[in-house]
């Protein structure tokens, strides 16, 4: 029992960067309708950004709200540049996605490039351990849970409460009837890239705090976990993904600490089937994303 | 009785020339349409004729190669849609034309995006009261609907700006006969006696030149009739074009 609650333990804690990369993720397809492959290498790039802040020995949650910012903008000037002139002369949605494997294969050894391949460490961030009922935290994992409730709770309040919240929704449910509205959607499609960049960005600077020590790959081998949480709350719909980040965290340490650590990827691709072949709508799809899916 | 649609008052909205089509293909030829304030204006056109290019390229979703649109004769041509909204033009797509996975309380919200919040609730009573039908169906998500229902709240959405040009997109696409009805008479002709310019696109020629002031009819890219609707309907040319077996050029604006 005790192993059991001490998974559930480190399933919430891995559970809070996948959610936080996840509804980045979805959002991103939900509004602006691309499935951006290269979020993945982002969130590398975010982590060899925070390790480079983290050089000029700033504190590392500071690292961690600078490397968003900088990330947003990067999402912003990547959608501009590559994805909207891809849309505008009409490539499909399968070739906008190819497009961004390419370029997130392309990001990776850019990456490469300036800082080799060898593994990185952000070095001892984990701080105390604190434990209450079995459960066992170190703070770092707490503020990094504390974060993703904040961040998450805000997205929520953005989303339901806000004027640019509901702009966004209007544009993810039907972008020609969001314009008809007077919505300027390209700017809410920048501002969700913007969005969605900063949380891409903390996801990977979380990732590394949480990782004990990370190369060019963080990002992309972490990209399937986001893709099962995604499609397991239905893809495109943020509160979906943050469920959906939960359960493939807690899954894949319960799967850790009873069989072994190799199983858990293998639990984020077996709840990506059993979803596609049981639900593949998700959880909380309503419809909208999946449609453009089957039409795409 | 007028030669042409602009001869019975000031256009609210108007296109001269308008040459149109997709990368370097033309579809719209040189194409001349006016509609004022209260009239109900159709273009109708066998299928391929390019209404919905000319509706495209109004609209500022196609490319506009030539020619001029005009708002209550200031310039909009090649306009996006979201700035032609803010300007007074309200849009009614022939498909995926509401927000479907929201209820049609939320639908009219969006629709009133951009009136502050006291305006939007006052412009909300009055759209309601044109379209009362919807006062009772508020909590009703959009995918629960029928498709009669569906297209009110979209024209009432589009209502939400308080446009004085309307556009309408086939709105009978995928109707019964009896909605076809519905949607013409009690929703398309409405908007026009509250004073609405109002362009309506229909393949259902028939039913929408009867209930239509003016109608353009439109065969390959160009205006091959501009008449009184009523004068349209009684054209034994008009089996013709729409059977494709002849064009008549001759007697267009």
């Amino acid at each position: 029992m005790k192993l059991l609650i001490e998974a559930i333990g480190f399933g919430i804690a891995t559970g809070a960067v996948i959610a936080l990369g996840a509804v980045g993720f979805s959002v991103q397809f939900g509004i602006s309708n691309v499935l951006n492959i290269t979020y993945g290498s982002m969130m590398t790039l975010a982590a060899f950004v925070g390790y480079a802040f983290l050089q000029l020995n700033l504190n590392v949650w500071l690292v961690m709200a600078v490397t968003s910012v900088i990330v947003a903008v990067a999402s912003v000037v990547f959608n501009r540049l590559l994805l909207e002139p891809l849309k505008r002369r009409g490539t499909s949605f399968v070739g906008v996605i190819i497009a961004t494997v390419s370029a997130g294969i392309v990001l990776q050894y850019v990456i490469v490039a300036f800082v080799g391949a060898t593994a990185h460490s952000f070095g001892q961030q984990s701080g105390r351990t604190v434990s209450a009922l079995d459960f066992v935290f170190t703070t770092s994992q707490l503020i990094i849970i504390g974060t993703t409730v904040v961040l998450m709770v805000g997205l929520h309040v953005l989303l339901t409460g806000t004027k640019i919240g509901r702009a966004m929704r209007a544009t993810s449910t039907n972008r020609t009837v969001a314009r008809a509205c007077g919505i300027r959607t390209e700017r809410i499609i920048d501002f969700t890239w913007l969005l969605s960049g900063a949380l891409c960005g903390a996801a990977g600077v979380a990732l590394a705090i949480t990782t004990v020590s990370f190369d060019f790959t963080l990002g992309s081998s972490f990209l399937i976990y986001m893709i099962a949480a995604a499609v397991l709350g239905g893809i495109g719909q943020p509160y979906g993904a943050m469920v959906g980040g939960l359960v493939v965290g807690i899954a894949s340490q319960i799967a850790g600490a009873y069989w072994s650590p190799a199983y858990q990827d293998v639990i984020a691709f077996v709840i990506l089937i059993i979803m596609l072949l049981v639900r593949p709508r998700g959880l909380f799809s309503t419809g909208t994303a999946n449609r453009r899916l089957a039409n795409a | 009785m007028p030669t042409s649609s602009a001869d019975a008052a000031p256009s609210a909205l108007a296109t001269r020339g308008l040459v149109a089509g997709y990368g370097d293909v033309v579809v719209v030829h040189g194409v001349d349409v006016d509609v004022q304030k209260g009239r109900l204006v159709t273009v109708v056109g066998p299928n391929g004729a390019g209404k919905s290019t000319l509706l495209k390229a109004i609209l500022g979703l196609s490319k506009v190669m030539d020619g001029h649109v005009m708002l209550d004769g200031a310039e909009v041509t090649g306009q996006p849609l979201e700035l032609l909204a803010r300007r007074g033009i309200g849009y009614v797509p022939q498909v995926d034309d509401v927000f479907e996975t929201l209820r049609v309380s939320e639908n009219l919200e969006m629709g009133g995006y951009l009136l502050d919040k006291s305006e939007r609730a006052a412009r909300l009573d009055e759209v309601l009261e044109i379209f009362p039908a919807l006062k009772p169906k508020m909590r009703r998500f959009l995918g629960t609907m029928s498709g009669g229902e569906r297209k009110m709240t979209a024209v009432a959405r589009a209502l939400m700006l308080a446009p004085r040009v309307l556009v309408l997109d086939e709105p009978t696409a995928g109707l019964s006969p009896a909605l076809t009805r519905v949607v013409l008479e009690e929703q398309a002709r409405v908007l026009a006696h509250h004073g609405k310019a109002v362009l309506l696109v229909e393949q259902k020629a028939h039913a929408a030149l009867e209930i239509s002031d003016w109608a353009y009819v439109l065969v390959r890219g160009s205006v091959a009739k501009s008449a009184p609707a009523r004068e349209v309907l009684g054209d034994p040319d008009m089996a013709e074009i729409f059977l494709g077996a002849t064009v008549r050029n001759e007697g267009a604006r």
